[in-house]
């Protein structure tokens, strides 16, 4: 096997073959590509496309479609919430709460805020990867604003408790945001249910196109958050721009094959992980950085001994990511895995597997026999141990 | 965007480094520095390399270099192999700019051969 095995599903999914099928009519003239803000026929015909997408994403969320905010994906999602909503609401308080093991997207966000004055807490993860309800509570203040926590970590796969957070930030009047780009589609998520303000998702962890996101707007009392673009008003001023129509359908259809086959994708991921595990399980030195309880299709291994560069390359042809994919150029330790206590030598030797819809168990087995030979070839070219 | 960072030389030696190994009974010496780790083993025949092997631990342009170091003083002079700079293979293969502290490393462990 030479052709490229793709096991970064977590940074992206190929789109599903039923929207590469569906999206060049909804691109062509009798399609859906005029402005749905438009009154004309073609203009209604592409909103009433956006119309049927909205309610499509909805529904796998529990909200209404009037909830929803369209977007270019989860970055721009994570930057609406985090600076829309400490911007809007400054005038209350400039107390914000994070931890540093969400996504850049979510972090610079942060970074940004504070050089805008804003007082950040950082809270450290458990030695499970898990938020501290606990530790939660006593970090909120009467001048707090906003939380921001991701519910499924997109390197370790690790599911927060997304209710138990967004109860506590309830009761002291503070607002909630959730990236869920991980889990929207894959895990159930339920806002009406749960006491969320804001939410952020995207189609193209979920096998549709990149370019489009959304997100989520409880609008309860309080909630508001202020725009970061300024242009036509589209959907309230929040995000104006003409909305994509296309993009939109396709999302909305990503979404609704998502929510048919969550239930088999998970069982399916849950196999794979386990066969994984079990096929790496005897090699030496390996330390597991993903939970028991975590989202079945990411297994996150490091071994410390090893560079992970070179590990990276040595794995050719399978297609994984050292880390999370937006910081893959780079070669520094993971700030993820520095935070759950690995240290720099078991952070560069870590490697994330992420499987999908259409992984197989043949790259199972190929890709678990690529890493234990890739690992055995680098141990066995080292020098003994450090001088 | 990213585009490949290894040249077409260092896959060929860093997939095959040949001469990855330990020579039992000769003059070894290492070194360690940059986020590299290096072991260099030197047998003689007289006044010329008879073998030169390598253990490391590095980068792929690292191992490159140890493997195309090792390749290509075999049966040379050793005058010639103390002489090693370098900056011949950061040119060869080619090595980053911000990589070329590690080829140093493999220059040190040279020097050290035979002080």
């Amino acid at each position: 096997m030479t052709a490229p095995v793709y096991l970064d599903y977590a940074a992206t999914t190929p789109v599903d073959a039923r929207i590469v099928d569906a999206l060049p009519g909804w691109l062509a003239a009798d399609g859906a590509f005029a402005n749905p803000s438009s009154t004309h026929i073609a203009g209604r015909q592409a909103a009433a496309l956006v119309a049927t997408a909205a309610e499509q994403v909805a529904s796998v969320l529990g909200c209404e479609p009037g909830q929803l905010v369209w977007t270019s994906g989860a970055t721009e999602s994570d930057n609406l919430a985090i600076l829309g909503a400490a911007r809007y609401r400054a005038v209350r308080g400039r107390h914000v709460v994070t931890m540093p093991t969400e996504h850049k997207a979510v972090t610079d966000a942060f970074r940004q805020l504070e050089r805008e004055g804003f007082d950040v807490t950082w809270l450290a993860p458990s030695p499970d990867g898990r938020l501290s309800l606990e530790a939660l509570r006593q970090a909120l203040r009467d001048d707090t604003q906003l939380v921001s926590i991701m519910h499924v970590n997109n390197e370790t796969g690790v599911v927060q408790d997304i209710p138990g957070i967004a109860s506590c930030c309830r009761d002291r009047g503070v607002l909630l945001h959730v990236d869920a780009a991980q889990s929207f589609g894959k895990l159930p998520i339920d806002v009406a249910a749960w006491p969320v303000d804001l939410l952020s998702i995207t189609a193209h962890k979920i096998y549709g196109p990149k370019g489009i996101g959304a997100l989520y707007v409880s609008g309860r009392p309080g909630s508001h958050i202020a725009p970061l673009f300024h242009g036509g008003g589209q959907q309230g001023g929040l995000r104006p721009g003409t909305l994509p129509a296309p993009l939109i359908a396709a999302f909305g259809l990503a979404a609704a094959i998502a929510a048919d086959s969550m239930h088999r994708d998970h069982d399916h991921l849950s196999r794979l992980r386990k066969r994984f595990r079990d096929a790496i399980r005897d090699i030496p030195g390996l330390r597991h950085n993903s939970p028991d309880a975590g989202f079945p299709g990411i297994v996150n291994v490091s071994a410390g001994d090893v560079d992970g560069e070179s590990l990276m390359l040595a794995l050719e042809p399978l297609c994984v990511a050292s880390g999370s994919a937006c910081n893959s150029a780079r070669h520094e330790p993971s700030g993820v895995l520095r935070a759950l206590g690995l240290d720099d030598a078991e952070a560069q030797g870590a490697i994330r597997f992420s499987f999908g819809r259409q992984t197989t168990d043949r790259e199972i087995d190929f890709a678990a026999a690529r890493y234990r030979a890739a690992l055995a070839k680098l141990r066995e070219i080292a020098p003994g141990d450090a001088a | 965007m990213v585009t490949d960072p290894y040249s077409a030389e260092v896959r060929r030696l860093f997939a095959a480094p040949a001469h990855a190994g330990t020579l039992p009974g000769a003059e070894t010496v290492r070194a360690v520095a940059q986020g590299v780790d290096v072991e260099l083993s030197l047998a003689r025949d007289g006044d010329r390399v008879s073998a030169l092997r390598f253990r490391a631990r590095g980068c792929p342009h690292f191992l490159a270099a140890a493997e195309a170091l090792c390749a290509g003083y075999e049966g040379r002079p050793v005058a010639e192999l103390r002489a090693f700079r370098a900056a011949e293979l950061v040119e060869r293969l080619p090595v980053p700019i911000d990589k070329t502290g590690r080829i140093l490393v493999l220059e040190d462990a040279v020097r050290s051969l035979g002080a």
